[in-house]
């Protein structure tokens, strides 16, 4: 099956930002894997947080929740922090649910999120 | 008081093929939208729709197309009822044995990340049952359309 999620990266002083889109459930699993990937080998040594927006993602399911907890089990390995912004109070309460969010610190929209993880470049 | 019959409201069947569990999730949010569900409860009945309709057809039908998975949707007084079925006959998601996610475990490699499907359905809907009758697996999502005290921690 087609996954409909779409990852689009950034790399940004002190985070690496990943912005989901569409469906994330278990056919997700090559995208997100891919730009994750992407996202921390851009600039490694300044990428101590990854940002997982999911403004524009409008299902998760329970395989999408796997692939989030081992994107989590990755950068926690790698001695990064993971946050989520974006996402919708639904879609808050299963990551409170799960306890993904007693791991993922929650944001309200990307702009918070990354106010908050970024640094000026030196 | 007077005593009102169950009413059923929608009846349909689905291809056991993956993703098909989007279309009975639409279908069964588009039968009760103007039941008096909250968003926040409309999302979750949404939620388990979704989760126990890839259920039946992943291991209830084993992604069979031609084994349909059956959709019925009733009210009964206050209650929403979304039955689904498959014909998986009993499967090893119905013991007590099954394992709770353990999300510190999943994180150290203990457990799997998988198997949240029928942990999301327990927490999202006010009661949910479980039945087989020979091969016919059947597992009941029950909402009341009321049932604000399950809205109190949002």
């Amino acid at each position: 099956m087609m996954s409909t999620c779409e990852a689009t990266t950034r790399s940004l002083p002190g985070a690496a930002v990943i912005e989901l889109s569409g469906e994330v459930d278990g056919t997700a699993a090559a995208v997100l894997t891919e730009a994750y990937e992407r996202a921390v080998t851009a600039s490694p040594e300044n990428h101590d947080t990854v940002v997982l927006d999911f403004a524009a993602v409008d299902y998760i399911n329970s395989t999408g929740i796997a692939l989030i907890v081992s994107v989590l089990a990755r950068a926690r390995a790698e001695r990064r922090k993971v946050v989520a912004s974006g996402l919708s109070p639904h879609y808050r309460e299963i990551f409170d649910i799960t306890r993904l969010s007693d791991f993922i610190e929650l944001f309200p929209d990307l702009d918070r999120a990354v106010s908050q993880f970024t640094h000026p470049a030196a | 008081m007077t005593q009102v019959a169950p009413r059923r409201l929608d009846t349909f069947t689905l291809a056991s093929e993956p993703g098909n569990e989007r279309l009975a999730l639409a279908r069964v949010a588009g039968t009760v939208k103007d039941l008096g569900l909250s968003d926040a409860r409309l999302e979750r009945l949404k939620t388990a729709v979704a989760e126990a309709t890839m259920n039946a057809i992943e291991h209830g039908n084993g992604n069979r197309p031609e084994i349909p998975v059956e959709v019925e949707v009733t009210q009964d007084g206050d209650e929403i009822i979304v039955a689904i079925s498959d014909q998986g006959g009993e499967t090893d998601l119905d013991t007590s044995a099954h394992e709770t996610p353990d999300l510190v475990k999943k994180l150290g490699g203990d457990q799997s990340p998988r198997g949240w499907g029928l942990f999301l359905i327990r927490n999202m809907v006010d009661a949910m049952d479980v039945t087989t009758d020979g091969q016919r697996h059947t597992i009941w999502l029950t909402m009341r359309t009321g049932g604000a005290a399950h809205d109190e921690h949002m």
